[in-house]
């Protein structure tokens, strides 16, 4: 080592903590995103213990009112909806942290190569960005979920196609700017080899807007998945995902607590996502502190 | 409708869906006031519409069927009062030779074409003639045609090299009406050898009728609404409204709502569900009719991935695993039947084929039989539609809890119906489900589609590991009724429902009933095999 001391990952990551104070973190609607975040993982991860019914067995009449039985009574085969939107979560929730993770990682690598390298490297990758934003995301995603079939898998492989971008967007802005900071220079100066600098001395760095980014989007992607499934084109027949459970629904207007119930189970994780990805924005984002 | 895959463009199932959310909201804003809006000489009828022509000789679809039988009338028509007995249309005789290879019909003097000119032979032989040669997705019905004769002014004889004994059923059919021909041949069309091609009139079809049928075509609107105005030169009795409006109305929860608030008259797709809704309204009457339109599950060897199939205890051992009476219990909510062959209930020839039965312990004995003590994974590929008021993706979700039991994991894709038309025209899917809804009267049409013949319809093509399949016995079974009346017919189609039935490649699930629901001063809203709904039949009480 040697006495030049630069910022490395893990003091960047203290950085972070240190940033905001416990109150910045403690705020009553984060406190609320972590609880029906809790709840949710938790019943995601041990559904099979919660759950009263097998979410794919025809377990009573069909299109029974909700009732001690069937807290969100049964849809139109006579499965029971409570059961079927607490296995929602084990679909959901998943598909959108490995889409937003893959996402994530692919446009970072890239953003970061192209902020950094430049030149033509820069001009291709960023066009291709470009170009996939300039879509509108559910058409895009639709278009490839429609050609990969139907099927979560494929949703989730749209969802990364169409996702990509916006981190390899930010990215590229952070390292253009940290590009600039003398301790890059230094490095530089010192002789420490391209990808060393990027990937020890700009990305760590330029993680936070990321971080924050990311945190909301796993609300919008969330309800992407289930879009594509209400379209057809995610979860295949039986599976109790939340947007074909709302198909469902849609066919069956006058029970209205078959699209009600997963509508319901969408709507608070993903406030609580947002409430969550919102405190994280105000308590690292540098401008609003310095305010 | 031979289930439509050679014709039907459905709309893209996303729309639907996208629609469906827009009509959750906006009806959600309605208020539900039931009165009757809609004044009764105009008629409104809601409808989710599978409409992409309307040239008569083009068209083959439900809808299609309803608009043509109100603006092209037939040379014969199915009694209203009884299905198997035919009625003087434009020909007021129609006479089949012994062999029934001649079929002469004697035009009624008093058949007059919406522009007032007369019906005449040549009119009824172009006609005929441009739906055989247009090669469109009905054109099969016409199938070893020969030739028509025109002896005189008012005689049309039509020709078969061999016997065809349903040939009168099949000139009841909505696609056999009659054209004006030298209105229809200004506009570019051809009834001539090589009309597929140079036939141009399918444009001006849109926006114009040329037929002597109580209705004339006013406009068209596609995914919106079919308007009709009453023929003022009609040769029979004049119908009691001055206007028909088909209005796309796509989901049968829409179509209650409009119903209940006067703004449509009848409503053609009511759920089962929705009866009970309707139950006790002062306003609308409705009924549940016995139909001929049923869903199926087709069991295709041939196709990829099909090969478990090729025992034919396996074929059924999947139909024992089925329980038919909570299928119709479950998807129509009771309002259906069993069918035992892919003859239905009511058509000659179904009547002595046992009905499935559901055998769980017999069905797992037949697997191990067959060497799959454990079951087998297999996939099945279908389109995502509501037909006859069966969701197919909730019938074969059933199916699959049912196979389940018995260790066959089935996997389900359902996908839009274009897409399903291009698997079943490619290297198909082991397990399909669809429905089939009658074209005309006569039972010959089911072995047509489903036997196992040459020039059938798909399922022939995947009937056993080799693919394309015959069974000599339902060729000759077929030639054979084909040349019979009266019980001997009627005896050989219960030979040829049976053999179709021991061939366990069709397995019909559910015969459902057809909910009829109209505003209650509504009258003559029945449903007919050939025709779906006879507009010009529909009048008002006193």
């Amino acid at each position: 080592m040697t006495a030049i001391s630069l910022p490395s990952l893990a003091g960047n990551a203290r950085d972070l903590w240190r940033r905001g104070s416990a109150s910045a973190w403690l705020r009553p609607p984060m406190i609320f995103g972590y609880v029906v975040l809790a709840f949710w993982i938790v019943a995601a991860i041990g559904v099979q213990w919660i759950a009263p019914y097998d979410p794919i067995k025809q377990v009573g009449e069909r299109l029974l009112t909700p009732s001690g039985a069937h807290w969100f009574g049964t849809d139109a085969l006579g499965r029971d909806v409570f059961s079927r939107t607490l296995y929602g979560a084990r679909y959901s929730l998943p598909i959108a942290a490995v889409a937003i993770v893959v996402s994530v990682t692919i446009g970072s690598v890239l953003g970061a190569v192209a902020g950094y390298f430049g030149g033509w490297v820069d001009a291709v990758i960023m066009r291709i960005a470009d170009m996939t934003m300039a879509f509108p995301a559910i058409l895009l995603a639709m278009a490839v979920a429609a050609s990969l079939g139907p099927g979560l898998n494929n949703a989730l492989i749209a969802i990364v196609i169409v996702w990509w971008p916006i981190y390899a967007r930010l990215m590229r802005g952070q390292v253009l700017s940290i590009k600039q900071r003398e301790h890059v220079e230094s490095a530089v100066a010192i002789g420490a080899s391209g990808p060393r600098i990027l990937f020890r001395h700009i990305v760590p760095q330029s993680l936070t807007p990321i971080l924050v980014n990311a945190t909301m989007d796993l609300g919008q992607v969330i309800l992407l998945v289930a879009s594509l499934s209400f379209l057809g084109l995610g979860a295949l027949p039986p599976t109790p995902e939340w947007g074909a459970m709302i198909t469902d629904g849609a066919k069956n207007f006058y029970q209205p607590w078959i699209a009600a119930a997963p509508g319901f189970a969408m709507l608070t994780i993903v406030l609580a996502i947002n409430f969550i990805g919102d405190g994280l924005r105000d308590a690292l984002d540098v401008k609003a502190t310095r305010r | 409708m031979h289930t439509k895959q050679r014709s039907t463009r459905f709309k893209w199932r996303s729309l639907v869906a996208m629609a469906a959310t827009a009509t959750l909201l906006l009806t959600g804003c309605s208020v539900g006031a039931a009165t009757t809006a809609v004044a009764k000489h105009d008629l409104v009828i809601a409808r989710a519409m599978d409409l992409t022509t309307l040239d008569p000789d083009r068209g083959y679809c439900d809808t299609c069927q309803i608009v043509f039988t109100a603006l092209y009338d037939r040379l014969v028509i199915v009694s209203p009062e009884d299905s198997k007995t035919l009625q003087p249309g434009l020909a007021s005789t129609f006479t089949a030779n012994a062999d029934n290879t001649q079929f002469t019909f004697g035009l009624d003097p008093a058949a007059t074409f919406s522009d007032a000119s007369p019906v005449e032979p040549k009119d009824v032989k172009w006609s005929l003639e441009r739906l055989a040669n247009i090669k469109g997705s009905a054109s099969y019905l016409l199938a070893g045609m020969t030739s028509i004769d025109t002896p005189d002014a008012k005689t049309v004889v039509v020709n078969f090299a061999a016997p065809n004994s349903a040939f009168l059923a099949i000139v009841a059919a909505s696609y056999l009406g009659i054209v004006n021909s030298d209105v229809a041949s200004e506009h570019g069309a051809s009834a001539a050898a090589d009309a597929s091609t140079a036939d141009t009139a399918e444009d001006w079809f849109l926006s114009n009728s040329a037929g002597s049928g109580p209705y004339i075509l006013d406009s068209y609107t596609a995914n919106s609404a079919v308007k009709l105005t009453a023929n003022p030169n009609y040769w029979r009795t004049k119908p009691t409204f001055d206007t028909v409006t088909l209005k796309e109305v796509t989901d049968s929860s829409s179509q209650l709502q409009q119903l209940q608030q006067g703004d449509v008259d009848i409503a053609m797709q009511i759920s089962p569900d929705a009866l009970d809704q309707l139950k006790n309204s002062p306003t609308v009457t409705t009924a549940a009719v016995d139909s001929f339109n049923y869903t199926y599950i087709a069991l295709m060897p041939g196709a990829e991935g099909g090969a478990p199939l090729a025992d034919v205890r396996v074929r059924e051992a999947i139909r024992d695993a089925i329980d038919y009476d909570n299928i119709v219990k479950t998807l129509v909510a009771g309002y259906g039947k069993l069918q035992g062959s892919p003859i239905p209930n009511g058509f000659e020839g179904s009547e002595k084929v046992a009905l499935p039965s559901y055998d769980v312990t017999k069905a797992k004995a037949l697997l191990a039989e067959a060497g799959y003590p454990d079951g087998f994974t297999i996939s099945s590929t279908y389109p995502k539609i509501v037909a006859y008021g069966v969701d197919l993706d909730l019938q074969m979700q059933a199916i699959q809890q049912n196979l389940a039991s018995v260790g066959i994991t089935l996997e389900l894709t359902p996908v839009d119906f274009s897409q399903w038309a291009d698997v079943i025209g490619g290297k198909g899917t082991p397990i399909t489900a669809v429905y089939f809804a009658p074209d005309h009267t006569d039972s010959s049409q089911y072995v047509q589609y489903f036997g196992l013949i040459p020039n059938g319809g798909y399922v022939a093509n995947f009937a056993s590991l080799a693919g394309k399949t015959v069974n000599q016995a339902e060729v000759d079974g077929l030639t054979t009724a084909l040349a019979q009346t009266g019980a001997e017919r009627t005896a050989s189609y219960q030979s040829l429902a049976q053999l179709m039935a021991d061939d366990v490649n069709i397995l019909p699930i559910v015969n459902p009933q057809l909910i009829m629901a109209h505003a209650s001063d509504i009258t003559g809203v029945t449903y007919s095999p050939c025709c779906n709904v006879d507009l010009g039949a529909l009048g008002l009480t006193k």
